[in-house]
């Protein structure tokens, strides 16, 4: 007797302006044994979140950032000071898997804006470290290029630019002293 | 330890405010816990910020530290330290008074230099974290915006991250017991996973903690913890919360227990009424 065996990957990503996009995929297949199930399923997992992966990378339009914010799909607006999260209630967003980071789209960066204009100013205000010499770090350090570090990455790669710069952030006062464009560093 | 008697340095009432006013605005695993810890104590150290020489413990952990964050910044590019040079940075960091020096006693610093390096010693040469895998990260400064949940930005260092484990390096005097360090670290291991899924987008496959044991013997523990649940967020999201109310209600009282025997701030603490 054939055995049926579906599959469902599903992957929601939040985007800037309180956007997200969500995208599934599904795939049936026959097996004719039973103990074929298990590596069938881990295929079938591998596959189907490669894809997922492959596609949602693509957000297509996203709205203006200067315009209001949305509703965040749990009919509560997140205003700046309101504490909105309950102790046992479906009100708060927990951490699992509830804070994918957006791939850049075209130039963007991924990083925050304020590591994005620290590193910015590292490279003008150090006449060693070129865009060039930060690029092969990145490069060097994750196999990726500055744009599409993540806030983690962003973080160490400045503190390696520092480094090379002459000017590492000493480790007991690096989150009290910290320029006004300068997070995480 | 002995703490030194020092007068509370004048602090006007208005800078205090201000000082409180940041301390709202973002908060560490550690300044969390002590303040939890007690609330006193945290006022001394970060309010009054009195003075106290470094102690021995920490100068050692310091100095482990540096080297352990040489040795896998060195592995990441390839170019992996000889034991030789992990003693030489070892040695450099343990001269570097720039972060406050120790009062030591005679004799007692080329003991505890030599636990130091007997520790390090240990945990190079028993591979705990494979040489040729890449890390993630290496001491790096991270911070996670919690505003959406009315919270202070929590901010934190991460001592190692590879293969999505996040790994933090401890010295301890005694062998800890897993069950007991998984809830006495639960503030810190928390944060960290906090600060990982809001700076990668992606949870974290577990934490580990390195403990390096300073024995006769030195020897490494290793206590492998599963990724955070959302009770465990959730209480320290609770916690945070305490901590904001407490600020705002200034409620800087001491917490006798048996934590004071190591509390630099004894002297003032037995002043305060």
């Amino acid at each position: 007797m054939a055995i049926k065996l579906s599959a469902n990957y599903s992957k929601k990503l939040g985007l800037p302006q309180y956007s997200s996009h969500s995208f599934s995929a599904s795939v049936e297949v026959e097996l004719s044994d039973i103990t074929q199930v298990e590596a069938e399923v881990q295929k079938l997992y591998a596959l189907l979140q490669h894809s997922v992966d492959q596609e949602i990378q693509h957000s297509g339009f996203l709205p203006e950032a200067n315009s209001r914010p949305q509703n965040n799909g749990n009919g509560q607006h997140q205003e700046n000071n309101g504490r909105t999260y309950q102790i046992n209630g479906s009100g708060r967003q927990h951490s699992s898997g509830q804070h994918q980071q957006a791939k850049p789209v075209g130039d963007a960066w991924n990083c925050t804006d304020g590591q994005k204009g620290f590193i910015l100013r590292i490279v003008n205000e150090n006449p060693s470290i070129t865009k060039q010499v930060a690029e092969d770090l990145s490069q060097q350090l994750f196999g990726i290029g500055v744009k599409q570090l993540n806030k983690m990455q962003a973080s160490q790669l400045i503190e390696d630019l520092l480094v090379k710069a002459g000017k590492p952030a000493p480790r007991q006062s690096r989150w009290q002293q910290q320029p006004p464009n300068r997070q995480a560093a | 330890m002995n703490a030194t008697a020092e007068a509370p340095p004048p602090v006007k009432e208005q800078s205090a405010e201000v000082i409180i006013e940041a301390l709202q605005r973002t908060v560490s695993a550690s300044r969390l816990s002590l303040f939890l810890q007690c609330r006193l104590k945290w006022f001394h150290r970060y309010v009054l910020k009195l003075s106290k020489p470094k102690t021995p413990s920490l100068h050692l952990g310091n100095s482990v530290h540096t080297v352990l964050k040489g040795w896998n910044k060195a592995r990441w590019l390839q170019k992996p330290l000889t034991l030789k040079q992990a003693h030489d940075a070892y040695t450099a960091a343990w001269a570097d008074t720039s972060e406050g020096s120790v009062k030591w006693e005679p004799g007692e610093e080329d003991d505890e230099k030599t636990t130091g390096w007997r520790l390090v010693d240990t945990y190079l040469r028993e591979s705990h974290v494979p040489a040729e895998v890449k890390p993630d990260a290496v001491e790096v400064p991270v911070e996670a915006d919690l505003h959406q949940h009315g919270l202070p930005k929590l901010i934190g260092v991460l001592d190692l991250v590879q293969q999505r484990q996040i790994i933090d390096y401890k010295t301890a005097a005694t062998t800890p017991n897993t069950d007991k360090v998984a809830h006495s670290h639960e503030i810190q291991t928390t944060s960290y996973s906090i600060l990982y899924r809001h700076n990668t987008g992606h949870q974290e496959a577990g934490i580990q903690l390195h403990h390096l044991v300073k024995l006769k013997n030195p020897k490494v523990v290793i206590t492998p913890l599963p990724a955070m649940s959302p009770q465990q967020e959730t209480r320290l999201f609770r916690q945070m919360e305490a901590y904001l109310t407490g600020l705002q209600q200034e409620q800087f009282v001491p917490s006798p227990g048996m934590h004071c025997a190591s509390c630099e701030f004894q002297n003032e603490c037995r002043k305060w009424h």
